[in-house]
């Protein structure tokens, strides 16, 4: 899919062709890396959304509109992948969510580690809540409450683990693309 | 400028559309566009994950080899004389095939899935989701595989074929909730339906009669009858709880899969539908 390349770059700010690469390739990578090893690496059976974290991530260094599109290809790469599932249904809460974690961080003060990891915890319950919901009322045929409930806490617990290690290298990549260096939140 | 609002709530309206219109394509299934995007997407994931699964593999098998050493030798003589008990079997059992199709050809009876052909495949991939129950198989069209096709493994019922490529294919678990099979009990002559629940939760046998006589503990087997796409009489699991006549006119049975659904290495495929008789 010839995703970011064909877009003009002045839609989603300076994405540049290296830049949307850059950030194509992280997501594709965790993407592969959560359905490769940390579908085996489960806690209590519960295999953790890297790709939320990345959105996430994203969302948090550059914004609403990277955080956006990155959000809905990420999202609709993972809805490819799922077989008998609604296809566009994660991609529409990445999507919301990307946006969401991009708007937000503006009211977030200083520098903090612990904020990144705040809002991925958030964020993934947002996320895991708004897609078990979604999916009931679109009528895909659901497992039970109790059972939808433990895996999102599971869920929230394993991406927000996840954070400290993921969102540094997501930093690295975000700010060795970034056209100008000068906002850094 | 970097940060302006109204521009970014532009991109969100352009990408929330896009996701709605993409459901939207799906739940018409107008499937030609997201197919062709699904195996876009496949493409571009799949060469990556079989990178990543060579490159993580050694490691697990080096932990479990190190901690596996001290048993190694005793599970080498046992299994040397499992070899040659089953050896034995395996004369057995080739005489007793033989006689049973000879026996089949007389009485006109329907082949049983034990002898149909089958094909047996490694597991390669499971669906990055926590609500997708379904495997990735290291066979596919060109081994002759197609969709609705049974899968089981030695303790019985699996799941089924429900996507096909050449090379790959992916078999929806029994435990998926959108999965399941036409059931009856061993020996009745009812069928219901068996859904899933997900993993770890037993799963559920429907649409069955009050009138049945079910008990703890009865044996469940897959069922032709009623549009059953899968042969009969393989086995998914005992009754493991009755939930009394909870609607008016059917029951609530639980059952518990013979399958091991979480640790699912190689499974077989029945190449046979059941449907055409060879």
């Amino acid at each position: 899919m010839s995703t970011k390349e064909v877009r003009s770059p002045g839609f989603l700010g300076d994405l540049g062709i290296s830049r949307a690469v850059a950030i194509a390739t992280v997501i594709v990578l965790a993407l592969a890396l959560q359905s490769t090893l940390l579908v085996k690496l489960t806690l209590l059976g519960v295999i953790p959304e890297l790709v939320l974290v990345v959105v996430v991530s994203l969302g948090y260094l550059d914004g609403e509109r990277v955080g956006t599109a990155s959000g809905f290809f990420g999202g609709l790469m993972l809805d490819l992948l799922l077989p008998q599932s609604i296809i566009g249904l994660t991609a529409l809460v990445y999507t919301l969510v990307g946006y969401g974690v991009g708007t937000m961080r503006q009211f977030t003060q200083g520098e903090s580690v612990w904020t990144p990891v705040l809002a991925v915890a958030l964020a993934s319950a947002v996320a895991q809540v708004s897609y078990a919901l979604l999916a009931i009322i679109l009528g895909q045929p659901w497992v039970s409450i109790a059972f939808t409930m433990k895996v999102i806490g599971l869920v929230v617990l394993y991406n927000t683990l996840l954070t400290p290690f993921v969102f540094p290298l997501v930093r690295r990549v975000a700010d060795r693309f970034r056209p100008e260096r000068v906002y850094r939140w | 400028m970097y940060r302006r609002a109204g521009r970014g709530r532009i991109v969100l309206l352009v990408f929330l559309a896009l996701s709605i219109v993409v459901i939207t394509l799906d739940f018409r299934q107008t499937t030609d566009v997201l197919d062709r995007a699904k195996d876009v997407s496949n493409a571009i994931v799949t060469p990556i994950q079989r990178g990543i699964a060579t490159v993580f593999r050694p490691v697990g098998n080096f932990f479990s080899s190190l901690s596996e050493l001290s048993n190694l030798r005793g599970d080498n003589a046992a299994m040397r004389n499992r070899i040659e008990e089953m050896q034995a079997e395996i004369t057995q059992a080739e005489s007793l095939l033989d006689e049973n199709s000879r026996l089949r050809g007389f009485l006109e009876l329907d082949e049983s899935y034990a002898t149909m052909d089958r094909l047996t495949a490694a597991v390669i991939a499971r669906p990055p989701s926590n609500y997708k129950w379904a495997v990735e198989i290291d066979k596919g069209s060109s081994d002759g595989i197609a969709e609705d096709m049974a899968v089981i493994d030695p303790k019985g019922l699996v799941g089924k074929i429900i996507r096909v490529q050449r090379n790959t294919s992916t078999v929806l678990l029994l435990i998926d909730p959108t999965g399941g099979a036409r059931a009856r009990i061993e020996g009745e002559e009812w069928t219901g339906a068996v859904r899933g629940n997900g993993s770890d939760q037993a799963l559920s046998l429907e649409f069955v009669d009050t009138e049945a006589d079910v008990s703890l503990g009865d044996h469940v087997v897959t069922s032709a009858y009623n549009r059953g796409i899968f042969p009969p009489n393989i086995p998914i699991g005992r009754v493991s709880n009755v939930g009394g006549q909870q609607a008016d006119t059917e029951q609530d049975i639980d059952i518990e899969p013979w399958v091991d659904f979480t640790s699912l290495d190689f499974v077989q495929v029945i190449l046979d539908t059941g449907k055409t008789p060879k």
